[in-house]
């Protein structure tokens, strides 16, 4: 609007100065990046390890987008690692050989979109449960989602009779494992995913409503947003994520068991955090969460390659998540 | 105790001023106070009675002034402060533990202790004992045992008094204590007020219950605008001349002149009932093309309450809503929305504004459905220069459409929000309280928008508790008092007496 003086009185901040300072997720992403780099010799930064780099997150991306527009609506999410758990088993259980004595459908050769479907629904079940709850049960997100964590933890050990759901067919793997010249499928399934969550958040009603739900519930309800029933699709919509992530886990390893996507939930929540998503709700995006989930990345790739003990990295992740949720609520102090 | 003190007060406040950003919330008012009397104050909404209260309580600092407590100058920090020091309020809403006994609710944070070598326990039997004398000695029948929740609203008003007497108060401010209280309850109240007095404690009533203060007040001061009018007998004043004393102020040129001329009803309220048995009922009313229908009414009348029935965001019991002489049913704001309704709430920051998200997204929230286009994706250029539009139209100050709404101040977060409901093209617009919180020359622009708006064919329903603005933008003014319609002013009628006589018509 160039003609509006009032409306524009002064010209915003431009330039690269000002996204480096809005951005400051990205700024942590770079100078880790460079600082492993150095540490290195630039060894970190070989084809192979970027590749192993984005396997590796691959999976938790998924999580991370969906507890991602969860937060930004004022929610959280806990089942998470239960839930692709109990995805990647029922997944997994439609996919394994035939001739595999030990299998839980044994002699049954499933077509491969059996497993996809199955893992799929199983994820969208949970969410939808989820969403019930927090929406029209009126629980606290943190207590509803504890709950399903348990009862999706209970059901996978039923479901399984705490057994390994392994001799998952190779076409099945495949899904996972495969790569398109030097890129991953994996990488590739990401990159489709969150250019979705882009579309969804940027450029559809419900995003907008996502945000002005997690910006101020009530003044969103007067405005005529149907809060429940977006709450309901917000976590619909991460459990349909929770899916895949636990359909790709299970082709990736090959199997499925109980510690399958153990601790996933702190994952996605510290990288979305690191990524700017705000706890206070209404803030975040999906460039923010996929650097969330790259810082973590390389924060966990570089001490393994710089050979710090994993029970260390545990310690970190902790440390991370409560330095960047402290940040955050300086930044976005209200008043 | 009576006349402890040289002066013959036992409360003075001197020359206090408070001022807001944009308001001078007190000017130098000065209220003395003589023990074992009940003094009443009283003046319209927002005159200061409540600023003046939090400046003795220590919850607002004062600018200026001095606070004299039995001779000698105090300043609280907090309500606990004010309690030990022996000057102790009465909410209006009760600020007890509802699931905690009547005793422990008394004692909260000094209860008696009994020692058991190092550890200390507490004593749970003095406690009880000494509540039970207590209770006793105000003629109060209430078990310390009773969980206070479980209480009628009187009883536990009745143990806050309880609780300001064992504290030893000499000063009790009671702010509206009888807004919710029944006839024969509002008489023990009395009782109560009456045995306080008669142990020299002073007592500051603040009510606009014009009966109520005839029968229990010895002295009665008055603030209008932030000032203290005077100090008066209670036996040389009438209903009229109080009023009189409360609203005597003139109201030329800070209104816009409303030009519109009213034309055929377009909404249609009739006995419009609340679920809640406490709010609205039997509320009917018309509302016409081009009108600015004013809904005036002291704290409590439910104004809000009906105009967010009527918006969806509250349950009705029964009645009906007709807009343009068909039936509607409005179960939540969605359904209001789609018949051309707009409403504006009181409450700008709680349920009006999205403080992180940006002037853009705040104005074109509820009208998103309208700018979807391929694929149903959002055609943000069409929003943003229609939000922009709007915005200039009304000329908000901000930085850039980007900025989020909080970097703005009240007068334009508001304008941003009027934008807001403009832009769901709405053919009646609720306006709750528009311009409160917001300073002088931004108000006078607020009315200019509600003025063109409804030259423009728009209708519009303003609640306000500011008499000059409903005197000075209405066509009609509909009064409300304790949830019902008391009457409709117009014209010469439509004056500050009259309004305030309908608005303590069952008070």
């Amino acid at each position: 609007m160039a003609a509006s003086s009032t409306v524009t009185a002064q010209a915003p901040a431009r330039g690269l100065r000002a996204f480096l300072s809005k951005n400051t997720n990205i700024v942590t992403f770079v100078v880790l990046a460079l600082a492993l780099g150095a540490l290195t010799g630039g060894r970190a930064f070989g084809l192979d390890s970027i590749q192993n780099l984005l396997i590796a997150e691959s999976v938790r991306a998924f999580a991370a987008l969906g507890v991602g527009m969860i937060i930004i609506t004022r929610g959280i999410d806990l089942s998470i690692g239960y839930v692709v758990c109990l995805v990647a088993s029922v997944s997994a259980s439609f996919a394994q050989t035939p001739d595999y004595a030990a299998a839980l459908y044994a002699g049954k050769d499933f077509v491969i979109l059996v497993p996809i479907a199955a893992g799929l629904m199983t994820g969208a079940l949970c969410g939808l449960v989820n969403g019930l709850l927090v929406a029209y049960g009126k629980l606290p997100a943190f207590i509803a989602t504890l709950g399903t964590l348990s009862i999706a933890r209970g059901l996978q050990l039923i479901y399984t009779k705490a057994a390994v759901v392994g001799s998952l067919k190779q076409p099945f793997k495949n899904i996972s494992q495969g790569s398109l010249g030097p890129v991953p499928y994996l990488a590739i399934y990401v990159a489709f995913a969150a250019f979705v969550v882009w579309v969804l958040l940027r450029h559809t009603r419900r995003g907008t409503n996502f945000y002005a739900i997690g910006g101020n519930p009530v003044a969103a309800r007067v405005s005529g947003i149907n809060v429940e029933r977006e709450l309901v699709m917000v976590y619909l919509y991460a459990g349909v994520l929770y899916g895949i992530a636990g359909v790709l886990q299970a082709g990736r390893l090959g199997l499925a068991n109980a510690l399958t996507a153990n601790g996933m939930e702190l994952d996605a929540i510290a990288a979305v955090t690191v990524g700017g998503v705000s706890q206070t709700g209404g803030v975040g995006t999906m460039g923010g969460m996929i650097v969330g989930v790259l810082t973590l990345g390389i924060i966990n790739y570089g001490m393994t390659y710089l050979g710090v003990d994993s029970y260390y990295q545990l310690l970190m992740k902790g440390v991370i998540i409560i330095v960047a949720v402290f940040m955050d609520m300086n930044k976005n102090a209200r008043r | 105790m009576p006349n402890d003190t040289a002066s013959g007060y036992v409360l003075e406040m001197l020359g206090i001023s408070k001022s807001f950003p944009g308001v001078q919330a007190l000017n130098d008012v000065t209220l003395k106070v003589r023990p074992g009397t009940v003094h009443a104050l009283m003046g319209e909404n927002g005159a200061g009675k409540s600023t003046l209260m939090k400046c003795l309580f220590g919850i607002y600092r004062e600018d200026s002034g001095d606070i004299v407590l039995k001779g000698a100058k105090v300043k609280f920090h907090s309500a606990k402060d004010a309690l030990v020091s022996g000057v102790s309020m009465i909410h209006q809403e009760l600020l007890n533990v509802p699931d905690r006994s009547v005793r422990e609710n008394v004692w909260l944070g000094r209860e008696p202790m009994r020692s058991f070598g190092p550890l200390r326990f507490l004593d749970h039997r003095k406690m009880h004992e000494d509540t039970a004398a207590l209770m006793k000695s105000l003629d109060m029948e209430i078990d310390p045992a009773d969980r206070m929740g479980g209480l009628s609203i009187s009883k536990q008003q009745a143990c806050e008094i309880a609780k300001a007497v064992s504290y030893d108060a000499s000063v009790v401010v009671m702010d509206e204590p009888s807004s919710s209280l029944t006839e024969t309850e509002t008489e023990h109240l009395f009782r109560i007020i009456r045995d306080l007095r008669s142990r020299g404690v002073a007592v500051i009533y603040i009510s606009h219950k014009m009966s109520e203060i005839f029968q229990i007040a010895d002295e009665v001061s008055v603030m209008r605008d932030g000032r203290m009018v005077g100090t008066y007998a209670a036996s040389e004043l009438d209903e009229d001349g109080l009023i009189r004393l409360m609203v005597g102020r003139d109201t030329t040129d800070r209104f816009p002149p409303v030009a519109s001329v009213p034309g055929e009803v377009r909404l249609e309220v009739r006995g419009l009932t609340a679920a809640n048995p406490r709010s609205f009922r039997d509320v009917s009313f018309d509302l016409r093309r081009g009108e600015i229908l004013g809904i005036g009414g002291l704290v409590g009348a439910q104004r809000t309450e009906l105009v967010e029935a009527l918006f969806g965001l509250r349950e009705v019991a029964s009645g009906e809503i007709l807009v343009d002489g068909g039936l509607v049913r409005v179960r939540s704001p969605r359904d209001a929305i789609s018949h051309g309704l707009g409403l504006i709430t009181e409450d700008r920051r709680g349920s009006g504004i999205f403080p992180l998200l940006s002037v853009t997204v705040n104005t074109s929230v509820a009208s998103l459905g309208r700018y979807l286009g391929k694929a149903r994706l959002l055609e943000h250029r069409r929003i943003e220069s229609e939000a922009a539009k709007l915005n200039e139209a009304l000329r908000t100050k901000t930085p850039s459409m980007g900025t989020q709404i909080q970097n703005l101040s009240g007068g334009n977060q508001q304008k941003v929000l009027v934008s807001r409901w403009l832009m769901t093209l709405p053919d009646i617009l609720i306006m709750d309280e528009p311009t409160r919180g917001i300073d002088v020359g931004a108000k006078y622009e607020i009315y200019t928008i509600m003025a063109e708006l409804a030259r423009n064919g728009k209708s519009i329903i303003m609640v306000s508790s500011e008499m000059p603005e409903l005197l000075g933008m209405s066509h009609r003014i509909m009064v409300l008092c304790a949830g019902r319609h008391t009457g409709t002013l117009e014209g010469k009628q439509a004056t500050q007496e009259n309004i305030m006589r309908l608005a303590t018509q069952f008070v």
